[in-house]
């Protein structure tokens, strides 16, 4: 009875109602698909860190992470693989081995930073590098390298050029060798084109003198989740931490973790300042609405109606402009969003976050989180803009209220 | 104690172990400053220029043995040292690992190049890699290129005396000059007053925090000089270290071109 005598008189002023509606609309409408757009790359980004070259979760030999040095690795890598298939059944291992050299080719030099990797596992989009020129490395060592593609014009290297590595082995000892380019890639991030040098894993440990030991095993897990506590923690059960070390994607990007945290706050300022534009022209709709009505309260009044229900059919008069205003902005956003489907990001893409490269191709998706979070603006903005006046109308002394012209 | 007399009194070198060559020349050239010994306040000028002639020679010919010790590892590598005027150095890898030994890096001016035998390759070691290590030791590349010399570039000042291990030495301050590329911020040395040789110097960087030290040890004579055979760096990073120590050295002697010659570093010559 109330909610449809609060629905009527909210069409009694239609083109009041719908100015607030649509106010509201658009501002949920604001909320959802910035809420949505945000999510989507995030989601995309972690999806790109996870499967690529980070991982979702990693095991290094201890004091890895603090000091990345090239002689603290993980030993017998079979035997932490198996506990790994056992701990987490569907997760995926692949060992690295990372260490910074002198790379050479013909006359120019600069400093490289060798990724061992194993291609034989590591393919599709889990491959650390896309090539743009030439082929893969062999599944079994065979010296062959790949480059990143701005290293390779620094170097003016091409796939069948001689390339030279100088560095140090984990003993101590002067590594040195030679091996061929067979392919130019793009290796993910501005950083890895310029310095990236791929190398057979197996190559990698001969190279750096590390024996079957590897710097780092990622572990892939079967769905890519920005939260990944769980899996992190019955990781750390299974395995010897007196040796080894196990780290979540965010602890090894925590700059980036950090932005996106940041960045969601920031949201909530956006939210805030949408809440109180909104807010006010409803406050200032319900208003007038309640003073052109005073008459009309005051009728009510006079007839017996309680104060509590006047507040009441005020309340539900704002709340319900906020119901059909929600509605309408998740309506509005989820069209915007599923017409625009995926977002080619083309120039900004090249650019990189805390070194990991903006996503190329972003597909929408309407996000719950952002719908609650822009619901719960709706109803803050109405509950505020709409109680002020539901208090007023029901303070009303009914004769004066209805002599009121 | 009785050998050791015996040793110094047939004149031969004060020497612990392995002979070192005598030099040809006995006498001190006329551009190497006198030691002033009995002065307290000497013409610091003249005494750093000295220090640095004695150490560096104009050409020399010798064999040392490098230690390096980390944490991690420890090894030895015996090196042959070809050198010319400050410009032109020569060093080989006698004995060390597999991957090493027969390695070879020639110092040309300001480029270092280096041969890699497991690579049979040279390589050109690029500018922003002089600041590395040398070989995993704890001098880096632009230690062996450095152009830098105390006596131009540093304005230095005698501060005090002190007593170091029974020596008596001099307190020397050096400070790089206005305009000197120079890598270090300040260093400070100490000079035995009666070999004019430096015992250590100890290097800042431009914030004044220490970086390394150098300690000299082992003095012989060679020739006309004493001459510290050993050489030890001590990095800030705790548990480091790398010493230099001569097996073997010749001053003064006739270091052909073609020593220092790419063309014959390209064939691992």
């Amino acid at each position: 009875m109330l909610l449809s005598l609060a629905w009527r008189n909210i069409w009694r002023n239609k083109r009041r109602t719908l100015i607030t509606v649509t106010a509201l609309a658009l501002g949920v409408t604001a909320i959802v698909s910035i809420h949505s757009y945000r999510e989507s790359v995030y989601s995309v980004l972690v999806q790109e860190i996870t499967a690529g070259l980070v991982g979702d979760l990693q095991v290094h030999g201890k004091g890895y992470q603090a000091d990345p040095e090239i002689a603290t690795v993980v030993h017998q890598p079979e035997l932490v693989e198996a506990t790994l298939a056992k701990a987490l059944p569907h997760s995926k291992p692949m060992r690295r081995v990372v260490g910074y050299v002198l790379a050479a080719s013909g006359e120019a030099s600069t400093a490289a930073l060798v990724v061992g990797f194993q291609p034989d596992r590591e393919q599709g989009n889990q491959s650390p590098l896309t090539l743009t020129a030439g082929h893969n490395l062999a599944d079994v060592p065979h010296k062959e390298a790949v480059i990143g593609r701005e290293l390779a014009q620094q170097l003016s290297a091409q796939p069948g050029s001689e390339l030279v590595l100088v560095g140090q082995g984990a003993d101590g000892s002067v590594a040195n060798d030679r091996f061929t380019i067979v392919g130019v890639a793009d290796a993910g991030s501005a950083e890895l084109n310029a310095s990236a040098v791929f190398l057979h894993v197996a190559d990698a440990q001969d190279f750096f003198a590390l024996g079957d030991g590897v710097n780092q095993i990622i572990v892939h897990l079967a769905a890519s989740e920005e939260d990944v506590t769980a899996p992190e923690t019955s990781l750390k059960s299974a395995l010897d931490l007196n040796t080894l070390e196990v780290l979540s994607w965010n602890e090894i990007l925590p700059e980036l973790r950090n932005t996106m945290t940041q960045k969601r706050q920031q949201q909530h300022f956006v939210d805030l300042v949408v809440i109180l534009i909104v807010g006010l022209g409803v406050l200032n709709a319900m208003t007038m609405s309640t003073f052109e009505r005073t008459r009309e309260l005051g009728v009510l009044a006079a007839l017996g109606t309680r104060r509590r229900r006047l507040l009441a059919l005020i309340f539900c008069e704002a709340l319900l402009q906020g119901l059909v205003g929600c509605v309408a902005g998740t309506a509005l956003a989820a069209g915007i969003v599923f017409s625009l489907g995926t977002i080619h990001l083309g120039a900004m893409s090249q650019n990189d976050i805390m070194g990991v490269r903006f996503p190329a191709v972003v597909v929408m998706k309407i996000y719950g989180t952002g719908v609650i979070s822009a619901a719960a603006t709706a109803f803050l903005t109405v509950t505020a803009g709409g109680l002020w006046p539901a208090i007023r109308a029901s303070r009303l002394e009914p004769v004066e209220a209805m002599r009121h012209v | 104690m009785k050998i050791l007399s015996i040793v110094v009194l047939s004149g031969t070198m004060l020497m612990a172990h392995g002979p070192v060559s005598r030099a040809v020349q006995t006498v001190a050239p006329a551009d190497v400053p006198a030691c002033p010994s009995g002065a307290d306040k000497p013409n610091v000028a003249a005494l750093v220029k000295r220090t640095e002639l004695i150490l560096k020679g104009n050409s020399s010919i010798g064999t040392i043995t490098m230690a390096i010790k980390t944490t991690a590892w420890s090894r030895k590598l015996t090196l042959k040292i070809w050198a010319r005027g400050k410009d032109y150095a020569l060093v080989r890898v006698l004995e060390g690992g597999p991957r090493e030994t027969g390695m070879m890096t020639l110092k040309r001016e300001k480029q270092l190049w280096n041969w890699l035998p497991q690579a049979g390759r040279v390589i050109k070691l690029p500018s922003g890699m002089m600041g590395d290590s040398w070989m995993g030791s704890d001098f880096t590349n632009d230690d062996l290129v450095k152009g830098s010399s105390l006596t131009d570039d540093y304005d230095s000042s005698i501060t005090g005396i002190s007593k170091v291990d029974g020596h008596e030495a001099w307190q020397v301050v050096l400070i790089p000059k206005p305009n000197a590329v120079v890598v270090w911020g300040r260093i400070d040395m100490r000079v035995d007053r009666q070999m004019c040789l430096p015992l250590d110097q100890v290097f800042y960087d431009e914030d004044g925090k220490q970086v390394r030290r150098m300690l000299f040890s082992d003095f012989r004579e060679v020739g006309w000089r004493m001459f510290p055979a050993k050489f030890t760096i001590e990095p800030r990073e705790s548990g480091r270290e790398t010493s230099l120590t001569y097996d073997d050295v010749q001053f003064d002697v006739g270091v052909p071109d073609e020593t220092f010659s790419i063309e014959r570093l390209r064939q691992g010559r």
